[in-house]
């Protein structure tokens, strides 16, 4: 009776809930997997948004629950079987491979897997060579470093294919995949962070045995090739990058220099600041450098495209560029060097984005030290700070692996990069892939400003500053121990000298 | 060709034709001296340039120097110093072989791994009606052959520079019209 049946099948429905575990440990079984949220949602015929709210507050019902409690026991079950019998410190995720799928001998075979050992090899289905086992019906290697001896296209794709093919194992088949499915790139979720490939260590390496590990002679010929090195690395680290670096915008004539050798009109607001009266008795400075000043510049609000003019807007958070401002009164010059450096004319002036922001920060509800700038009209584009980010990135792991290797060529070659870069970027000869004076400008000020906010957090700690110069050069009185960590890291200070100063002169004697 | 502007700027668009900017790049790229021919040290340094050769001499009286070596001679010596005419002259001599010289080097690092990656900027459209605005975007291409380019810009002929561009940004594909004219073309060589 057909009524009776469909009650029958009702009743069956009815019975205890799949248990499943808290939310974040789902999510936690799904990432440790590499799984994205699109993938599981997939295979579970759900839309990624929904497998999103179970793994926060909400609770799958019904056949979909008995599924997603399955994929997690297997999930939970991989990663026992993995952390069990192997030692290994480091699991890459082919190892999971192995795990699920021992050798036919072995025991633990209880989830399923249908491994047979093949008398005859047969091709493996993802590398074509002789393959002695046979997984749910394909014929492969169970030891994906077998595998690796192939091409390299071909040992790319073991780490997915694997899992796939072991996917098929289970009793109860999930959509079945298909080949391409299997070759489509991983997801972005949990993607490693495809750095750039090891450009620095690669180039030095190479220069070292070029002149047969003579450390001047392959600094030498390293620092003459820093440009174009830096910029191969700026291209292999915006691979992939939502935005493309402009190179050659139209350029406002505010930015073009106004005779061969002269300046452009921005000022870059360099510090140049000696306290004019010191505290009475005499004092022991301590002169700190700021280590790889102009590499932490590098993170800064970078302009796009080509630089837009407007007048008499608001400053908008998500532009950046240059700007013609009235700067405030500076009312603390007696404690704390003017924002806007030493400048001797009066009137607007143009400044770049690192200044005027240190501006509104200064004149903001938090500090209130000045009135805010009046800004006149700017020049911007849509801005990111992230566009040299990687790049960044690269070149601090390479200086601090230096620093920790004692490694001096790469340090010098690591520096001779981001300072050539950055001082070429603008209309230099040396490169000409990249015409952007006003990036040169903005990172050089953003340096300026860091170093502007080392002194007030000094000032703002209780330490008597005495001198801020250039880029890098901060000179204070008191114990600056506790206020800067000392070190040759780019979050370090280091000392560069250290004085005795009395309150007569406010100069070093 | 159907898509060339026929009235550029009736709307207020901005920008200039993409050869000339093609030119003035090349020109930037190309170098030379910088101090203006009115001041005697450009003078001197641009005569010394196209004095110093035969070849040189031969190839400045091409390009429109047609004054007598004697006369050369006076300049050089300092006894005269050429009218306003003849420093026009000089100039666009001095540019010329300037171009003429460079253009084979110029050439090879264009030409050379691939081809050289240009950045097209659209033209300036601030000052048109809002319902006239269009979208243009910012584009890039690769050129690989640079010598009909080449060739016409140190030839000085304008009317073939912009042909050989126009014929290279066809490649933009349907929409190239609206890149004859830009504010800014973008190559390094």
């Amino acid at each position: 009776m057909g009524d009776f049946d469909a009650i029958d099948s009702l009743l069956a429905a009815v019975g205890p809930e799949a248990a499943l575990p808290t939310p974040e440990v789902r999510r936690e079984l799904r990432e440790q997997a590499r799984l994205s949220k699109a993938q599981v949602a997939r295979a579970l015929g759900v839309s990624p948004s929904t497998v999103a709210g179970w793994e926060g507050t909400r609770d799958p019902s019904g056949e979909i629950r008995t599924r997603y409690a399955y994929l997690l026991d297997g999930l939970a079950a991989k990663f026992q079987a993995e952390a069990e019998p192997e030692l290994d410190p480091e699991p890459e995720p082919e190892k999971a491979d192995t795990g699920v799928a021992p050798e036919p001998g072995q025991d633990g075979s209880g989830e399923g897997d249908d491994v047979e050992s093949l008398a005859v090899p047969e091709p493996c289905v993802l590398c074509g060579r002789p393959a002695g086992s046979r997984v749910a019906g394909f014929a492969q290697h169970l030891d994906p470093a077998d595998c690796r001896a192939v091409t390299q296209a071909v040992s790319q794709a073991v780490p997915q294919a694997v899992p796939r093919a072991v996917t098929r194992t289970v009793p109860r088949p999930v959509a079945a995949p298909t080949s391409k499915a299997a070759a489509a790139p991983a997801r972005r979720a949990f993607q490693t962070p495809s750095g750039p490939v090891d450009l620095i260590g690669e180039a030095v390496r190479a220069a070292l045995a070029e002149n047969e590990g003579d450390v001047d002679a392959a600094t030498a010929a390293l620092l003459k090739r820093a440009i174009p090195d830096a910029m191969r690395l700026l291209d292999e680290t915006r691979k992939g990058a939502r935005y493309d670096i402009v190179a050659h915008p139209w350029i406002p004539d505010i930015l073009r220099k106004q005779t061969s050798r002269g300046a452009d009109q921005i000022w870059e607001a360099r510090p140049k600041w000696t306290r004019r009266q010191l505290p009475p008795g005499t004092h022991e400075v301590t002169a700190l450098d700021i280590n790889g000043a102009y590499l932490s510049a590098l993170k800064t609000h970078l302009p796009l495209g080509q630089l837009e003019h407007s007048a008499g807007l608001a400053h908008d958070r998500r532009r950046a560029g240059v700007h013609l401002i009235t700067p405030p009164a500076w009312e603390h010059e007696d404690v704390l060097p003017n924002p806007i450096g030493r400048r001797d004319e009066p009137g607007p002036l143009w400044v770049t984005e690192p200044t005027l922001r240190l501006l509104l920060r200064l004149s903001g509800p938090k500090h209130g030290l000045c009135e805010r700038p009046v800004v006149h009209e700017s020049y911007t584009s849509g801005a990111t700070e992230n566009l040299l980010e990687k790049f960044r990135v690269a070149l601090k792991d390479a200086r601090d692996a230096a620093i920790a290797a004692g490694d001096e060529v790469t340090l010098e070659y690591v520096k001779a990069m981001y300072s050539k870069f950055v001082s070429t970027m603008g209309e230099s000869n040396y490169n000409r892939e990249l015409y952007r004076p006003d990036w040169m400008h903005i990172i050089r000020s953003q340096a300026f400003a860091n170093l502007w906010m080392k002194a007030l957090k000094a000032h703002d700690e209780g330490l008597t500053v005495v001198r801020a110069m250039g880029t890098d050069e901060l000179h204070v009185i008191g114990d600056w121990r506790r206020v800067f960590a000392e070190g040759r890291g780019v979050t370090e200070v280091k000392v560069k000298d250290a004085y005795a100063a009395d309150a007569g002169t406010g100069e070093e004697e | 060709m159907p898509q060339r502007t026929i009235d550029f700027g009736k709307y207020g668009a901005r920008g200039v034709k993409g050869s000339e900017a093609v030119a003035r790049k090349l020109d930037e790229l190309a170098g030379g001296i910088t101090t203006p021919v009115t001041a005697r040290r450009g003078l001197m340094a641009r005569l010394h340039y196209l004095t110093r050769t035969a070849h040189a001499r031969k190839a400045a009286y091409d390009a429109g120097l047609t004054v007598t070596d004697r006369t050369l001679k006076a300049w050089l010596d300092g006894r005269r110093s050429p009218s306003k005419a003849n420093l026009e002259r000089v100039e666009r001599a001095y540019r010329s072989v300037r171009r003429q010289n460079v253009a084979r080097h110029l050439l090879r690092r264009l030409n050379s791994s691939g081809g050289t990656r240009v950045e097209i900027h659209p033209l300036n459209q601030s000052q048109v009606p809002r319902p006239l605005q269009r979208v243009v975007e910012y584009r890039t291409m690769n050129v690989r052959r640079w010598d009909r380019i080449v060739a016409a810009w140190a030839a000085g002929d304008a009317r073939e520079l912009d042909d050989a561009w126009t014929d290279t940004i066809v490649d933009l594909g349907s929409q190239w019209g609206q890149y004859e004219y830009v504010t800014n073309i973008g190559f390094a060589a």
